[in-house]
């Protein structure tokens, strides 16, 4: 291997990190809700796909993208909050709810991918960078937007941590997911809290489809591989550990970020799913996790 | 206060209970007591909504809990310390405790009912800080009975509560029951032990395969021809 | 499992295979038969499907794997290896299961849901890549085309049987054979003591240890069998269609598909994906007018059966009529 100068090995670690706080978002998404649902949500990729449409829409209509992203967020919560009162909401009641969950948002994933091609057309939509200009510090250059892609990752993480921790909502929810019948019995509203759950991980979803979308294009189909990244996230981290999943998360960016010297594009995920399915089998309680 | 009337409990085609009434009055220690699978613990989780009521009538001072969801339950004086304590095992002790409150009509005065709560148990201010799970059978017992009566409850259930535990840790348990019963707060706990029960209950009722047998004080159930039947098989 | 075959049961089965027997002796056109014919092949897969998932319980998110492995095995077989479409449909089957008892092993040792649903969906993503990938071989998403037909052959009282795009009487009748061997095995199986095991595997695993079954065994022995009649399914599909991508013989669409039909048809039911196949495939060639919304009505059907009959349509009571024999 030819000896690569250092900034550059510096810039692909930051763009690395940058692609691991995005997979931190949807696979923190994915484990809030299996962590307190134990479904695991099939549909998580048409969330970021819906955050990408919405903020095409939202910046093509020239709303700044200081404003976008919220109400993307938001747009998002009732989304998720409504799938979930829809159909997770009864099914969790039904014997084998197990299996007829992981069907359900199956069905929806599909039907929301081909809603979204009637709606929106097949054609892929471009987003303009939120902010032009690249930062340079000595030799290593960062485009703007992925410097910014890093900062609204870590505040939505951050606060998505305070909200866990120190609110009476987070006490509700580490509640619920760690004993459900206890939590009611507390009197804790389990139902509202599994909605409310489902609405904040599809927000963190569409808040990751919103800032890829100037990166990728926007399509009907963008949410299939970010699921998959996503599984690989939460399995890597322990499935339903929501720190777990920001470790895994940071851990593939960067780890792909760096495999690009060793293997092509195309033969990247084959790799990420084969290792997935070693650490399942070796270590199902994730990388970082104690056994049970 | 709790006025039980035919109640029929049913796990799918598996009836468990059958016209069970049964009677609380304010400020009383009362015993459900029975051999195991005799559905003791199915009473204890209808009144507290686990479980629903496929007939019959559960009134808490005079209102239909039918309508209540379990959360709501808790919000009305009615607190229940589960089987096998059930606390949040990553949470600390004192997160554990103050989730007892969580219903937002005892919520305003918490933190004066947690200086009351501690006083009953020094360990909650000794290991506050600590995950649950890491705390011992007896000491759990105690935080889940800390989180019951952080919702100030004018009825608690405790639904086994001595399993599991050492002697010595069920003579403290029932100083402290009677300490919260002298506070006003009726209890009502369930328990195979007919003498172990009597050393604190006040009243009983035996159940035997789902079907209230008898009811009585102390000395009645004690000296019962039904009791011995159903315990010995005489 | 446990009574014995009903009268009725039998006689439905027997008219049913009466009349798809006798369905191109009324001289329906080519394109029936083929409708027909994909409805056969989605019946394997989905029988297959269902032995897994309806009947050992092991809730599978990529049987579509090994219609792929069989399909691009056998096609790649035939093709580079001249042996004939015959012999090839076997191998590649035998890739499949293959595959199947390699991917099954660590499969089986996950006790969560979730952890298997992950395993198999990633793994039949590293099938689907690696074929889209390995360009010199397979040719990825241009297709592999080229892909020889089955030789035609004679058959005493009947004469030449070909197999061509304009005669699909053949075609036909292979599926049919392929389904009726499918089926005639599912249904040994599940009267067999092995069946006993696996019903008690879904019921509970405790009873299964005391009739003496050797669990692990048995459970990666169907496993195998299933993913041999899934790549059975995808070989004869390779060599019906003569053309081949990653994209249709191994996409994530084909198994949404094959699940909407089990679980229309009633999981864990013999009959269900029968049903499930017939009903998908022919509302969906009826509907081609509705061409886009297809999968779209393919997810929301799979939502309502969910989430209203989740023992599939069958299940769906009219009002007012009882199953007898149930307490009220």
């Amino acid at each position: 291997m030819t000896a690569m100068p250092i900034a550059l090995y510096i810039e692909q670690i930051v763009n690395g990190l940058v692609a691991g706080s995005m997979y931190a978002l949807v696979g923190g998404g994915i484990a809030l809700i299996y962590g307190t649902m134990r479904v695991l949500n099939m549909a998580h990729g048409e969330f970021y796909m819906m955050g990408g449409y919405a903020a095409f829409y939202l910046v093509g209509r020239a709303v700044p993208p200081v404003l976008a992203i919220p109400l993307v967020a938001g747009l998002l919560f009732l989304v998720g909050a409504a799938v979930q009162r829809l159909t997770v909401h009864y099914l969790l009641r039904q014997d084998g709810w197990l299996f007829a969950c992981i069907a359900a948002t199956l069905g929806l994933s599909i039907a929301f991918q081909n809603l979204a091609l009637i709606v929106f057309g097949e054609d892929y939509k471009t987003v303009p960078y939120y902010v032009e200009g690249i930062l340079r510090l000595g030799d290593i250059r960062l485009p703007l937007q992925r410097v910014l892609m890093l900062l609204v990752a870590v505040g939505t993480l951050l606060a998505m941590g305070f909200l866990l921790k120190k609110t009476r909502f987070g006490w509700a929810l580490r509640a619920t997911s760690q004993d459900s019948d206890a939590a009611s019995v507390c009197g804790i509203p389990v139902s509202r809290v599994h909605m409310i759950t489902f609405g904040l991980s599809a927000a963190l979803g569409g808040v990751a489809g919103a800032m890829l979308a100037p990166i990728y294009s926007v399509s009907p189909w963008m949410g299939l591989p970010v699921l998959f990244k996503g599984f690989v996230v939460v399995v890597l981290g322990g499935l339903g550990s929501f720190p777990g999943a920001i470790v895994g998360g940071l851990l593939l960016g960067i780890v792909e970020a760096l495999g690009v010297q060793i293997t092509s594009a195309e033969w990247r995920d084959v790799f990420g799913f084969a290792l997935m399915i070693v650490v399942v089998w070796a270590r199902p309680w994730g990388l970082f996790g104690k056994a049970p | 206060m709790l006025e039980i009337r035919g109640l029929d409990v049913a796990y799918g085609d598996y009836q468990v209970l059958w016209d069970v009434s049964i009677d609380v009055a304010a400020g009383e220690i009362v015993a459900i007591l029975g051999p195991n699978g005799s559905g003791k613990s199915t009473v204890l989780k209808a009144i507290i909504g686990l479980c629903r009521a496929r007939s019959g009538t559960i009134r808490f001072e005079g209102n239909d809990l039918a309508r209540l969801a379990v959360h709501d339950r808790a919000g009305i004086g009615i607190a229940m310390v589960m089987e096998r304590r059930r606390l949040f095992p990553a949470m600390t002790v004192r997160e554990n405790v103050l989730l007892g409150a969580y219903p937002a009509a005892v919520r305003h005065d918490a933190e004066a009912r947690l200086g009351w709560v501690e006083g009953l148990f020094p360990i909650l201010r000794e290991r506050g800080a600590q995950p649950a799970g890491r705390l011992s059978g007896g000491e759990q017992q105690m935080v889940a009975i800390a989180r019951g009566l952080m919702a100030k409850p004018r009825l608690l259930l405790m639904d086994e509560p001595y399993l599991g535990l050492a002697p010595k840790v069920v003579l403290q348990i029932n100083d402290i029951i009677r300490r919260i019963n002298a506070e006003g707060i009726a209890v009502v706990f369930n328990e195979q032990n007919v003498n172990l029960s009597f050393a604190l209950a006040h009243r009983g009722y035996l159940l035997e395969s789902g079907r209230l047998m008898l009811g009585g004080t102390g000395q009645e159930m004690l000296h019962s021809d039904v009791v011995r039947r159903v315990y010995l098989g005489e | 499992m446990f009574q014995p075959l009903r009268l009725n049961a039998l006689l439905t089965a027997v008219v049913a295979a009466l009349a798809v027997l006798g369905l191109p002796l009324l001289g329906v056109g080519s394109y029936v038969l083929h409708v027909m014919i994909l409805i056969m092949i989605f019946a394997i897969f989905a029988v297959a499907y269902n032995l897994v998932t309806g009947y050992l319980g092991l809730k599978t998110f990529g049987h579509h794997a090994f219609f792929g492995l069989g399909a691009y095995g056998s096609a790649l077989i035939s093709i580079h290896l001249g042996i004939g479409a015959w012999a090839s449909l076997w191998i590649g089957a035998a890739l499949a299961a293959a595959f199947g008892l390699f991917i099954g092993l660590p499969i089986l040792r996950i006790k969560s849901m979730a952890h298997v649903a992950v395993v198999t969906l990633a793994f039949a993503e590293i099938v689907r890549l690696s074929c889209s990938n390995l360009k010199g071989l397979t040719r990825g998403e241009l297709g592999l085309w080229g892909i020889p037909a089955f030789q035609a052959f004679h058959l005493p009282l009947v004469g030449e049987v070909v197999f061509s795009p304009a005669n699909k009487i053949g075609y036909y009748y292979l599926a049919a054979l392929l389904l009726g061997m499918t089926l005639l095995a599912t249904a040994v199986i599940l009267r067999s003591k092995i069946g006993l095991a696996i019903l008690a595997i879904r019921d509970g695993e405790d009873a299964a240890e005391s009739l003496g079954v050797n669990l692990t065994r048995v459970k990666l022995g169907v496993f195998g069998l299933s993913a041999f009649m899934v790549g059975v399914a995808g070989a004869f599909y390779a060599h019906y269609v003569g053309i081949l991508t990653p994209s249709a013989a191994i996409g994530a669409d084909l198994m949404i598909l094959v699940i909407a039909m089990v679980l229309v048809g009633g999981l864990g039911t013999f009959a269900g994906p029968l049903v499930g196949a017939v009903l998908l495939t022919s509302s969906a060639e009826s509907l081609r007018f509705l061409d886009q919304y297809r999968l779209l009505v393919y997810g929301g059907l799979i939502v309502l059966v969910v989430l209203f009959a989740p023992r599939g349509l069958a299940s769906l009571r009219l009002p007012g009529k009882r199953v007898p024999g149930r307490p009220a």
